[in-house]
């Protein structure tokens, strides 16, 4: 198969994204009391109403409906007033009902868009001109959002004694419905993506937004987030959508982008060999990189859609869409733009600690006890704690203090983090029983240097003839002679102060 | 005193334990011995749960003797269609389905009435899932009409209609989709109520159309529906079923009063309608000239969409019906076809082995209704005949009080004597529109049949949550009609009268 590169010069793929996600953070399921549960003991989160049993109704969570708006209202979208619950009838044993929950035509939030920027070597995925393009190559591309509606989700079915947990060939099926009747929302983007780097990207501003709201806790290892991936390919210049396939079993965004990958060079492979594209679901194998066919779609289902009766139709009040405005917190593009403009972050850091809500609040929580470090509050962030297991924002905070003083090199301040990582130690404490402090008094730095200076003749000689770099061998001499405590910063200083002299 | 359990009407049965003139005991003992007499011929019901019924009984007398106020339906004995939950029985809903169906939950309209002190005498046959009008789709038996057995009972609550005809209990609960309360009143000479949609909650009744089904009290007279309607919406809003609605219970209240200078409305056309029998049409005459006779000032209205009605209702009911029976597959509860290959076939079985014949037709129409292309061309249109029929009874409401209706063409019919579904369906004539349009509608007996000698009634509709007034209609009607010794509240189909029963 030839490479997407290649691949993507001669055709476009036309890529949209189906997006659930479930609300993990709310307290109970969508239409009934039970408690929302994840490691719980198999059915034991469950009651008549989310078992389906006769007789019993649904009551809608009002809790969800705000879930939702605010993911509306973050992501641009029309809140829709008026609105229905329909029932989406199939008969398969992982919906209770045998129908699901679910909205008819107008959902709660609709045509919203995300503008997702890309830039780097992502950015090179994208050879056409038809945006807007930085020097460097970085453009934005606007990501319309058809809607996201409000449904419950099935339960969970393992099936025993086939392969891979796949229904083919197993002996027994086991239905666990505590996950029955979990709120879920589902998001349907319009076909703009054209790179698998813009669905990943895509995704993961997604995520960021929906942690941002507190909504879910987003995994898409546990599956709390899962998205299904359309593509198609169409020759360059033409308009004409191709036969589009759809991606299930995205359990990352590196599966996210391999699969779509994967599948766009296939499609091209398959058409450029006079073949067709069938209309069908492909299962993503991340192991062997590949899709395979899960099954073919020969004709359209029918659910038999139809607005649910024992749920009235929805009348949102202004009062209820301005509650759940005024709940949406700091959004990570306004805050990635406010690192920017108040700390003097570079754009790319900004967006790093601005993206996830857990990151940004502890950066925060650093920066303020840090007001006068926060750049290397930053840096320690982006470069440092990725690596630790369990840091405080004090510790960070002290950390970058230091660092910003001189009073440590970075790499001692990577070996201090290590020290405090999981403890409640702080790091000034540890860098000063340790003698690390290194000294800043330049009266007797001086001393040393002119010592190492008068000694080192050669290299001096060396030094004025042109070689320039012999500075650093002086460094460390001085380095030597104060025993580790001189800032090597400001030994190279003062050597080159006293050898342009 | 001896008494013959059948002649106490609710108000006085709960009165009776109150005062002490005798125990709910002694009430549930009875109507036991009433139930032990008569259900060989009439065959109401399809579980007596006589341990519920005592263990109940004796609560109430315990609460009494500690001097606790008891409820308004204090020692009651009540059927319960068998599509209602009461834990300790089964719910069948009168399908091989459900025959081993154990109740999970109790439903709030009959844990409302056990509130009230009721005692539980057991469940009432029924249409298959409420899909009849006859009580003969029942998968386990026919249930016989109290006044002529070898006559239907009318359906699909025909249990419980015929329950409190033949003196079996006081009182009952049924449910009405498209007339399933009134028509088998009235073909068991008792009043029926389906109340306002929403004015009581449907949590634990097994759906068939959920936009249409209500439940809703029979009893021998107005003033026990209106007693059991007081403890149905009691307990405020079902906070389980989001289309219930806050009712006050305040249906005793005025009860009595005249209706001097109300205003009830007839449609002529339908009154001479061309499928009512010859004594169907008398009676309604002498129906209009009870209620003249009460004060009412009569006047004519119109609900021009009337025509629509049965077309819309048989596409908004059996499309839900397809819907709310979409659970019974046979997976977790209900009927299993059993040594199934696959997932499939076991459904497929399961339902086509355990449904019967009339269940099938209305969820298989369902399905068809609902396909996509169909959809369109009957769901939709009929949601609009709706809105239209909800407009005619606007307009006719701002003219009268009531609208008074016959409560099915005929009297009861023979067994087997209507076979073909659509006549079948036709029975539902005048009850469908209120079902469609949401409005409390009530049937009353006004007399025997000039040539059947079979009970007729006549069927009462009033503006949707204003039941008060439509039962203190109802109650003028019986008081005229009483008045003009056409039939007396209270009455117990003749053969069943003063036979076992008595309050020892």
């Amino acid at each position: 198969m030839k490479k997407l590169k290649e691949v993507l010069r001669d055709w476009e793929a036309v890529i949209g994204l189906e997006v659930h996600t479930e609300l993990t953070t709310l307290q109970t399921k969508m239409f009934c009391d039970c408690r929302l549960s994840h490691d719980d003991e198999p059915n034991t989160n469950v009651c008549p109403v989310c078992l389906g049993m006769p007789g019993a109704l649904p009551v809608p969570n009002r809790k969800a409906i705000e879930s939702i708006v605010m993911a509306g209202l973050a992501t641009n979208c029309q809140i829709q007033p008026r609105s229905y619950f329909y029932r989406k009838h199939y008969f398969y044993p992982d919906m209770s009902k045998n129908y699901q929950t679910t909205q008819g035509p107008v959902a709660f939030c609709m045509y919203g868009h995300l503008d997702l920027e890309v830039s780097g070597q992502g950015a090179l995925e994208r050879p056409d001109n038809t945006v807007d393009k930085a020097k460097d190559g970085s453009y934005v591309a606007p990501i319309r959002i058809l809607r996201i509606h409000m449904e419950e989700d099935a339960a969970k079915m393992v099936h025993v004694g086939g392969g891979e947990g796949r229904i083919g060939g197993a002996s027994e099926s086991l239905i666990d419905y505590n996950r029955c009747g979990t709120p879920l929302i589902e998001l349907v983007t319009e076909p703009d993506l054209r790179t698998p780097e813009e669905a990943r990207l895509f995704m993961e501003k997604l995520r960021q937004t929906f942690l941002t709201l507190g909504i879910s806790d987003c995994s898409l290892e546990n599956g709390s987030m899962r998205c299904d991936g359309n593509v198609s390919i169409r020759r360059r210049g033409t308009e004409q959508f191709g036969t589009k396939t759809e991606m299930k079993n995205i359990n990352s965004f590196k599966s996210l982008h391999d699969a779509l990958e994967y599948e766009i060079c296939r499609q091209a492979e398959v058409l450029e060999e006079g073949g067709i594209v069938y209309q069908e679901t492909r299962h993503w194998e991340p192991s062997k990189r590949r899709t395979v066919v899960m099954r073919v779609k020969e004709t359209a289902d029918d659910y038999r859609m139809y607005p649910d009766p024992d749920l009235a139709p929805f009348d949102l009040s202004q009062e209820f869409v301005e509650h759940c405005r005024e709940r949406v917190p700091e959004l990570p593009d306004a805050k990635r733009d406010r690192y920017v403009s108040t700390f003097g972050l570079k754009r790319a850091d900004a967006a790093q600690l601005a993206g996830d809500p857990v990151v940004s609040r502890f950066f925060e929580e650093a920066a303020k006890a840090a007001p006068k470090a926060v750049a290397t509050v930053a840096n320690v962030m982006v470069n440092l704690v990725p690596a630790t297991k369990n840091v405080l924002a004090s510790q960070v905070a002290s950390l970058a203090s230091l660092l910003a003083q001189d009073a440590i090199t970075f790499a001692q301040a990577r070996e201090v983090l290590e020290v405090v990582d999981d403890t409640d130690l702080d790091p000034q404490k540890v860098v000063d029983e340790r003698g690390m402090r290194q000294s800043t008094d330049t009266d007797a730095l001086a001393v040393t240097v002119d010592e190492v200076l008068a000694r080192c003749t050669d290299q001096v000689r060396q030094y004025q003839e042109g070689n320039k770099k012999v500075v650093g061998f002086l460094v460390g001499q001085c380095m030597k002679a104060s025993r580790g405590t001189g800032n090597p910063k400001l030994f190279n200083q003062l050597l080159r102060e006293r050898l342009e002299a | 005193m001896m008494a013959s359990f059948e002649e106490l009407s609710a108000v006085q049965i709960a009165a009776g334990v109150a005062s002490g003139e005798f125990t709910a005991t002694q009430v549930a003992q009875a109507s036991l011995d009433a139930i032990a007499d008569r259900e060989q011929e009439v065959q109401a019901f399809l579980q007596v749960s006589e341990d519920l019924a005592l263990q109940a009984a004796a609560r109430t007398d315990e609460l009494r003797a500690k001097g606790a106020k008891l409820g308004p339906l204090a020692g009651v004995p009540i059927a319960f269609k068998d599509n209602m939950h009461l834990v300790g029985t089964r719910t069948t809903c009168a399908s091989r389905m459900l025959e081993d169906y154990e109740s999970v939950f109790t439903a709030t309209c009959v844990q409302r009435m056990l509130d009230a002190g009721a005692t539980p005498m057991g469940k009432a046959n029924m249409d298959e899932f409420a899909f009849g009008s006859s009580t003969e789709t029942s998968a386990f038996h026919r249930t016989n009409n109290p006044w002529d057995t070898e006559r239907v009972p009318g359906g699909s609550s025909g249990g419980s209609a015929a329950a409190v005809a033949a003196g079996e209990v006081a009182l009952s609960l049924g449910s009405d989709t498209g007339g399933s309360i009134r028509q088998p009143a009235g073909f068991c000479g008792v009043v029926g109520m389906k109340p306002t949609y929403g004015a009581v909650s449907r949590y634990g009744v097994v759906a068939f159309g959920s936009s249409l089904d209500q439940v809703g009290p029979f009893g021998r007279s107005v003033a026990d529906v209106a007693l059991a309607m007081n403890a149905l919406v009691a307990g405020g809003r079902d906070p389980l079923d989001s289309t219930s609605q806050e009712v006050a219970p305040n249906f005793l209240d005025g009860l009595e009063d005249s209706v001097e200078g109300m205003r009830v409305g007839i449609m002529p056309a339908l009154m001479e309608h061309e499928a009512l029998t010859p004594e169907m049409r008398e009676g309604l005459v002498s129906a209009r000239d009870a209620l003249e006779a009460e004060g009412a000032q009569i006047v004519e209205v119109e609900l021009p969409n009337m025509d629509s009605v049965i077309a819309a209702y048989y596409v908004i009911g059996p499309s839900e019906a397809f819907s709310n029976l979409a659970r019974f597959d046979g997976v977790r509860y209900g009927y299993q076809e059993p040594g199934c290959a696959t997932l499939a076939e076991q459904t497929a079985l399961s339902r086509a082995h355990g449904f019967g014949s009339e269940a099938k037709r209305r969820q298989m129409l369902g399905a068809y209704l609902l396909a996509s292309g169909v959809y369109d061309k009957y769901y939709y249109p009929a949601q609009q005949v709706r809105t239209l029929i909800t407009q005619d009874y606007r307009n006719a409401f701002e003219r009268c009080d009531a609208i008074m209706l016959p409560s099915s063409p005929t009297s009861a019919w023979r067994f087997g004597e209507v076979s073909d579904p659509t006549q079948m369906y036709a029975s539902d004539l005048f009850t469908i529109s209120s079902n469609i349009a949401g409005n409390g509608g009530v049937s009353v007996p006004i007399g025997l049949g000039s040539q059947s000698g079979l009970p007729i009634a006549a069927q009462l509709q009033g503006p949707a949550f204003e039941d008060r007034k439509l039962l203190r209609v109802a109650r003028a009607l019986e008081r005229g009609i009483e008045a003009a010794g056409l039939f007396s509240p209270g009455t117990v189909a003749p053969d069943y009268a003063h036979r076992g029963g008595e309050l020892a």
